[in-house]
């Protein structure tokens, strides 16, 4: 039966397969190109200058604040204003303050993933941390940083794709929870029984508390900003 | 006949490489398969027309439903979790090397 209908179907599908192979092979070889080569290189320089740029410019909030306190430190009759801004500041999270307290360290499990391990069992994730933050909180903690970015009270703690944002910065395992308060309390709140700590460990993440007389805990590096926010008496301030 | 065919071939690679379509990169390797099922198609019907047991219906219908059939199975595969088109890869492999070796040999045999 070597009729033309066939030979003309048989051209007809090598034209269409053809026509679908180059139109493969035009496809993976553009998407290869731009993923490989060019926008990684792209993309890491980039992040190495913003990051760069990051760092110079929180070093030159934290000259300016020092600035402004020493403005402040001449005037000579307002002792007692000084007293309230360092209180504010302290309390705002602008100053680095030390005291005893408590240190906790949360790090991923060691143990490899088996095929069928659910990889998110292994992970230490933002939720351990903001109920860790606030389990230290509850018993009393007076200042708290996670990985040197100091808790204020406009902090997040969220999770962004697969990592942890602090003040809007990237922390990377292993997450140093440091706060200052009575270290007694603190270490019987944080380890109470089926508390956040005892949870994690039964999943087989590494979490360790210390106890230590002199934590430091470093200040607010960021930016400071209230746009949509004005004070409405400012006279009227809350007992402290 | 082959000079038709490789003809053809190579209109539709250069109509593929002019034509302003570029496939979203989900629907790459489904389409990989859909290909692979068109060539193994191409090439059983090929060695039916040698043998002269060539059948236009089954022809057209088979590259169609072994395409549409090869990708479905690769998507459907996807959505369970499981390699699925592997079966296909294989599938389509072994039959492509058969139908090759089959039209060689009555190359070998005619000429």
């Amino acid at each position: 039966m070597r009729s033309t209908s066939g030979k003309i179907s048989i051209l007809a599908v090598c034209l269409v397969v053809g026509m679908l192979l180059s139109v493969q092979f035009r496809t993976s070889a553009n998407y290869n190109i731009a993923i490989r080569s060019d926008r990684t290189e792209d993309l890491a320089l980039k992040n190495t200058t913003l990051t760069k740029e990051k760092e110079a410019l929180s070093k030159e909030v934290i000259s300016l604040r020092e600035k402004l306190t020493n403005v402040g430190s001449e005037s000579q009759l307002t002792t007692d204003l000084q007293e309230e801004l360092k209180k504010s500041n302290m309390v705002a999270g602008l100053i680095p303050v030390y005291g005893p307290g408590v240190i906790v360290t949360l790090n991923d499990s060691p143990r490899n993933i088996q095929p069928g391990d659910d990889p998110n069992a292994l992970l230490v994730h933002d939720e351990d941390i903001l109920k860790i933050v606030n389990e230290m909180r509850a018993s009393g903690a007076e200042a708290i940083a996670v990985n040197n970015e100091r808790i204020t009270s406009m902090s997040e703690i969220r999770c962004a794709g697969t990592t942890i944002l602090v003040n809007w910065n990237k922390i990377a395992p292993p997450f140093v929870i440091k706060a200052t308060g009575d270290p007694q309390l603190l270490e019987s709140g944080l380890s109470i029984r089926g508390g956040q700590l005892e949870i994690l460990k039964s999943f087989g993440l590494q979490t360790q508390l210390e106890r230590n007389n002199r934590i430091e805990i470093p200040a607010y590096n960021g930016a400071l900003k209230f746009q949509f926010t004005t004070p409405a008496q400012s006279n009227k301030k809350a007992e402290s | 006949m082959w000079l038709l065919i490789i003809f053809c071939l190579a209109v539709g690679l250069f109509i593929g490489y002019q034509l302003p379509i570029l496939l979203p990169v989900a629907m790459v390797k489904y389409m990989s398969i859909g290909v692979l099922a068109a060539l193994d198609s191409v090439f059983g019907g090929i060695r039916a027309y040698m043998e002269d047991s060539f059948d236009n219906t089954i022809f057209i219908t088979g590259f169609f439903t072994n395409s549409l059939l090869a990708a479905g199975f690769a998507y459907l595969g996807d959505r369970l979790g499981l390699e699925l088109y592997l079966a296909a890869v294989v599938v389509f492999g072994v039959r492509l090397f058969q139908n090759l070796g089959i039209i060689r040999r009555y190359l070998l045999k005619k000429y």
